[in-house]
């Protein structure tokens, strides 16, 4: 079992880094806390997508002199790269979103703003 | 004309680009903005019309941009199910109509702003049209994104005070859900090494260990679920679609909450293919949760004061009619549902394009202000009455047949109890709109002015008497939508030998 967990680390460790964003989110009262856990969950995602086409060992899958089988597999780059603009979209819109709160409201504190409601 | 294969592609592209290009359009005056967006989806409307020709008559097709063969190149999918385009487009065109007004009298936006309200809602819809018609797994998330971001910036658009609150809101659940649908699609992807949902059927179906695909299955099943608005994590729902623009409540809650609908139904498609997981307790679970989202949903509604409040409430209703329908995984219970996320958009955007006519004229919105609206808004509140008595589902109206369909697939599933679950929170949202229906038409104004104000200008009453009428027109020729679809529900249950 142990060993198991030890020679999939990598995937371990995403899904640890997706649960204390997930945490984070739900615990913290501070709207950029709780922005920096949907972050947090985001990088989780990608380093686990990024850690699945990783193989040891291999090559860039770049044609040309020197390059040798095995080849890692590009596609999930590709995939996170897609993500990473996504992700960078979120967190624009949601700070833009933060800022106007405050501006209305004095506060990003959730359970102030509750009170306000 | 319907054969000419690049419509596929077009119908995307058209409003994504025309997205791009309306803050240059409307560069020297930003009343061109609300007229090229019109031109806009009408061109995606006219490709949609064809589309949906096309596979009525010669079933599901597919297009590959850039003639890759899947499972290498990506592919773009037409079937049964992505023919509700048609009613994306349709609202789409008419919420932007009934923008052309509305726009302009939302005080606390700055006018000149007023281009990028057309350009997001451009994106919204072509996010929403290229989600539905795709093929490719994480295509399915860079759309699902495209039209989530889109909404929350929607919402946050109307400067209702706590609009922000409310986009922010949304905005975390979203996000969480997205990513949930992310994570799936790596673990999907990390198994089977494809990300064409067809290849993926085939290759889960070969796996040795079924275990990755469950946990995949379960994160897609929540994650579309919060998109939805399924019972427990609806609580997003209330205030972003009470808060919004009304034209963008109607796109929200007719349009948008359907694409979690559509992406349970691709996921169903893609594990019912494979046939290497039970899908039954899934199935349990969506049937048991619809059903509370019905009547939990229903029964919040009864206490609002609020009308748009109140329509939101009557979404998650819904919404667990349509989960409830796909978790019984009958024939008749797969139609039924299939059919109502068409009806529903028709009823709930008529009901919200009639309820921003009378804040748009009266500037009240609850319904205590609102009592006597019936005797100087006397079109509006027809339509307002025609959409509750198809949400109610009272024949001939085209809530009546999807319900029916349900509530039959209970039976035909041999769980009658949801049957008359359905019956009873049908009976919860008659109480409501009864309530509705009382308060604007034999309640004395509490505010008298309410007698003199105008009817709903043109551009937001015509939309709005339009959707109506094809509430009206689905019910009397309810039979063409169920004959539709049933070819494709036939093919999703095929699998289970039924």
């Amino acid at each position: 079992m142990l060993e198991a967990l030890w020679n999939n680390v990598d995937y371990v460790a995403s899904v640890v880094l997706f649960c204390i964003g997930l945490y984070i989110i739900i615990a913290k009262n501070n709207l950029i806390k709780k922005f920096l856990g949907l972050n947090i969950m985001e990088t989780a995602v990608f380093s686990f997508i990024i850690a699945l086409g990783v193989i040891d060992g291999g090559d860039a899958p770049i044609m040309g002199a020197g390059a040798h089988a095995p080849f890692s597999s590009p596609v999930p780059q590709a995939l996170v790269l897609t993500g990473i603009v996504v992700a960078v979209s979120t967190t624009a819109l949601a700070l833009s979103l933060i800022i106007r709160i405050y501006r209305q409201c004095g506060t990003i504190e959730a359970d102030e703003l509750r009170e306000m409601e | 004309m319907a054969a000419w294969p690049h419509w596929l592609p077009l119908v995307v592209l058209a409003p994504l680009l025309g997205a791009v290009f309306t803050p240059v359009v409307s560069l020297r005056s930003r009343h061109v903005a609300p007229w090229w967006a019109l031109a806009v989806m009408s061109a995606t409307s006219v490709a949609a019309l064809f589309l949906v020709l096309r596979v009525a008559s010669e079933g599901p097709f597919s297009y590959l941009p850039g003639g890759w063969q899947p499972p290498y190149g990506i592919e773009l999918r037409f079937d049964e199910f992505s023919a509700v385009i048609s009613v994306i487009c349709l609202i789409g065109w008419l919420a932007v109509l009934y923008s052309l007004r509305y726009t302009e009298w939302l005080r606390e936006v700055p006018k000149q702003r007023i281009p990028y309200y057309y350009a997001l809602l451009l994106l919204n819809l072509g996010g929403m049209i290229g989600f539905v018609v795709t093929g490719d797994l994480f295509n399915l998330f860079v759309f699902l994104e495209i039209l989530s971001l889109s909404a929350y910036a929607l919402v946050a658009f109307s400067g209702e005070h706590i609009a922000e609150m409310a986009a922010f809101k949304y905005l975390l659940m979203g996000a969480i859900s997205s990513l949930l649908v992310l994570f799936s699609v790596g673990i999907i992807f990390g198994i089977t090494g494809s990300l064409n949902m067809a290849d993926v059927a085939t290759r889960i179906g070969q796996l040795d260990s079924a275990a990755p695909a469950a946990l995949a299955l379960a994160m897609l099943a929540i994650g579309f679920m919060v998109k939805a608005a399924v019972f427990p994590v609806h609580i997003w729902l209330p205030d972003a679609h009470a808060i919004a623009p009304s034209p963008i409540s109607a796109v929200l809650s007719g349009l948008v909450v359907k694409v979690g609908i559509i992406g349970l139904i691709r996921v169903y498609q893609i594990y019912y293919a494979a046939g290497v997981l039970d899908l039954h307790t899934l199935n349990q679970v969506l049937v048991w949760l619809g059903a509370i989202s019905i009547v939990m949903g229903a029964f919040f509604a009864i206490f609002q004061d609020d009308i748009k409040l109140m329509l939101a409430y009557s979404t998650i209703s819904n919404v667990g009619y349509i989960v409830m329908g796909l978790g019984l995984s009958t024939n008749f219970s797969v139609i039924g549902g299939s059919v109502h996320v068409f009806n529903h958009a028709l009823i709930k955007a008529t009901l919200f394009l009639a309820a921003g006519a009378l804040i748009y004229r009266t500037g009240y919105r609850t319904l205590t202000d609102l009592r006597g609206i019936g005797r100087s808004m006397p079109l509006t509140c027809i339509a307002i009455s025609i959409g509750a008595i198809s949400i109610v589902g009272i024949p001939p109206t085209a809530g009546f047949l999807c319900k029916w369909y349900i509530a039959l697939g209970a039976f035909e599933a041999d769980q009658p109890f949801f049957g008359f679950a359905l019956i009873f929170g049908a009976l919860f949202i008659f109480i409501y709109y009864i309530r509705m229906v009382n308060a604007f038409y034999f309640q004395a104004p509490v505010h008298p002015e309410i007698l003199e104000v105008a009817e709903a200008p043109l551009s937001m009453l015509a939309p709005t008497l339009l959707l109506a009428s094809l509430c009206l027109i689905m019910g009397i020729l309810g039979r063409i939508p169920l004959a539709f679809i049933e070819p494709a529900a036939a093919r999703l249950l095929a699998p289970l030998g039924g």
